[in-house]
């Protein structure tokens, strides 16, 4: 097993808690390390770390995180201490706020931006480029 | 590679369910029902039933075990509930305190 204890290591490469495909996990989740979720996740999210929704994962969550990457499905807001990426793939609906928030193409997002950046012209509001 | 780890220094209070194995290096308060195997790492700790496959316990849990299959209580290990299982091992440097139930 891979134990990567060690704060302030590489947060983005060794996750430290992984929710599996097949695991539903309902109630709060904290702490100190970062979480890749694959399953599914009803219940608040708060941790010192990167949190990651892999593809085909799911929360319905308010999440506070330092980066966060989503190419799953989340339904909730997001407070993010780090970056925020909504890559394609993803759909999310809830509010974001981050240090900087990066929408991809092929990202499906409704809900609303809080953070200090330029628009992308294509963007033209709030809502994101609705693929799918 | 497990499906599913809750790292050293996570939390988790709730419901923990899984078709796949389950480590556990931190800590879950709840309720944990896995078709695969638990582990509870040295320096994990569980408050919560569990049901489960095999369970291999080195940290300290608190709550009953019913295991379809074996329990191994490893040195380290901190077990308080019942346990019921088709084998167990209770290996020397475990703390136990409960009821085995083998279903003989």
């Amino acid at each position: 097993m891979v134990r990567t204890a060690r704060s302030g290591g590489d947060p983005s490469e060794h996750a430290q808690a992984v929710i599996g495909r097949t695991t539903r996990v309902r109630g709060r989740v904290s702490g100190d390390g970062s979480i890749l979720i694959e399953g599914n996740v009803e219940g608040d999210i708060a941790v010192r770390g990167d949190l990651t929704i892999a593809e085909g994962g799911r929360a319905t969550s308010s999440i506070e995180a330092d980066a966060v990457t989503l190419r799953g499905e989340l339904d909730g807001d997001v407070r993010a201490r780090g970056l925020v990426r909504i890559e394609a793939g993803a759909r999310v609906r809830g509010d974001i706020t981050g240090e900087s928030v990066a929408l991809e193409e092929g990202a499906e997002f409704v809900g609303r931006l809080d953070a200090a950046f330029e628009l992308p012209a294509e963007l033209g509001g709030t809502t994101g480029g609705r693929r799918r | 590679m497990a499906s599913t780890v809750i790292g050293a220094g996570i939390t988790i209070e709730g419901e923990v369910t899984s078709d796949e194995d389950v480590v556990v290096q931190g800590t879950l308060r709840g309720k944990l029902v896995a078709k695969d195997a638990v582990t509870v790492e040295h320096g994990g700790t569980v408050e919560a039933d569990i049901t489960s496959g095999p369970v291999a316990i080195a940290g300290a849990v608190t709550g009953n075990i019913n295991s379809s299959d074996r329990v191994d209580l490893q040195n380290g290990a901190k077990v308080v509930g019942n346990v019921k299982a088709t084998r167990i091992t209770i290996a020397d440097g475990a703390q136990f305190k409960g009821n085995v139930d083998m279903d003989v």
